[in-house]
């Protein structure tokens, strides 16, 4: 049933969103521990590109992007759908966000895509 | 009796053959010890306003017919005692979430209706046994007690009437018909899950429970919905995946000539003549 199947990844996406903010706050608020840096170096903008170059980090923040969108829009169809739309309505607001998602994904990729491929001076 | 206090009542009236809309009517009550709403309203009709309309019977938690929201709060009148409430004013209205009919008359169809949906009854796999029964289901106290609490329901709607969800979703199937749809999913003589997923698992179903918990609150006969339609949660997507209650799982039947050798077992010896 696609329903409980919506349900259960939207469950099972916790978890995965709980690790992947650990990794998060270890790799962009914890830089300077997690990277044996000062505090000024780590702040750097040559410091943070070369952070965004590293092939961990884009897997990271690429699976934190899909998780937390589908977790997140998710909760929100589940609030608009729960107002008495017509089925018609509904179906729109299923798309609408659907859509919405995968634009706002394609642009986090996007973005973590040029970051990691982007050259200091170049 | 001692009347301990005078207590106004106020009450929702509506009469769709004379109203355009709901307003309300005030009642002083002398209330005694002990009286409970379902008391201050027959008092009221017998005294003051006979035209009052609502809807009762046993007048002892049994039945389920007085559900109406007290004090903002959705109870069975009959169990509600009327000083227990520590108020000078005590407001009245028909339960939420249902048709007005008349006054405090809900219209309870959508409960029946919903109720309905979800199959509740028991569906074993062996269609001929079910039907023409060569011997007992047996069900262990273990078993039993896996789905037992959920047994207590009267279908009152009070459960319904408290659900958040319910008040913006008029599609959503509820606290009382998800509570029967795990009642018999997770009764070991049942193997009807799936088929009760087209209901229970659709977007208006189980899932849309917020487990806001107002149905296990306001519950007069202590069960706990809000428990159960997490529990069904679970059986839903242990089904999905294929690790759901398969049917050769279902209680076999014992022949009746084993139930009653185990029974004459388990009896106490005779008495015998002193």
């Amino acid at each position: 049933m696609r329903e409980t199947r919506l349900w259960s990844l939207h469950i099972l996406v916790i978890p995965i969103i709980l690790v992947l903010l650990g990794a998060h706050f270890a790799l962009m608020h914890y830089a300077p521990i997690f990277y044996a840096l000062s505090v000024e170096k780590a702040r750097e903008f040559s410091t943070m590109i070369a952070r965004g170059k590293n092939i961990g980090q884009f897997v990271v923040y690429i699976l934190l992007l899909a998780a937390g969108l589908y977790h997140g829009l998710y909760g929100t169809r589940g609030i608009l759908r729960e107002l008495p739309w017509s089925p018609a309505l509904a179906k729109l607001i299923d798309l609408g966000i659907l859509i919405f998602g995968i634009a706002i994904f394609a642009l986090g990729v996007y973005v973590t895509w040029w970051t990691f491929n982007f050259e200091l001076g170049g | 009796m001692l009347v301990a206090k005078t207590i106004t009542f106020r009450i929702r009236r509506f009469d769709p053959e004379t109203d355009s809309a709901p307003h309300w009517d005030s009642y002083a009550v002398n209330v005694f010890e002990g009286m409970t709403v379902l008391e201050a309203l027959h008092q009221i009709k017998a005294e003051q306003e006979p035209s009052l309309a609502w809807r009762s019977s046993c007048r002892m938690g049994v039945c389920g017919s007085c559900g109406m929201f007290v004090n903002q709060f959705p109870q069975l009148a009959c169990q509600t005692q009327v000083l227990h409430l520590e108020a000078d004013i005590v407001s009245v209205e028909p339960l939420p979430n249902y048709p007005n009919v008349k006054d405090l008359v809900p219209d309870l169809q959508p409960l029946v209706e919903k109720h309905a949906e979800v199959k509740p009854y028991i569906i074993h796999p062996d269609l001929k046994e079910m039907r023409e029964p060569s011997g007992e289901f047996l069900q262990t106290p273990a078993e039993r007690e896996a789905f037992s609490q959920f047994t207590y329901c009267i279908k009152c709607g009070v459960c319904l009437a408290a659900c958040p969800t319910a008040a913006t979703d008029p599609a959503f199937l509820g606290p009382q018909a998800l509570t029967q749809a795990y009642r018999y999913s997770a009764d070991n003589r049942d193997s009807g899950v799936h088929s009760r997923r087209d209901s229970v698992g659709a977007f208006h179903g189980a899932y849309q429970c917020h487990m806001a918990g107002a149905c296990s609150h306001a519950c007069p006969k202590g069960v706990d919905p809000a428990l159960a339609i997490q529990l069904l949660k679970r059986a839903l997507v242990l089904d999905n995946f294929g690790f759901g209650k398969k049917e050769s799982q279902s209680a076999k039947v014992a022949p009746l000539a084993d139930v009653v050798k185990e029974l004459e077992e388990f009896a106490p010896p005779p008495r015998t003549a002193e």
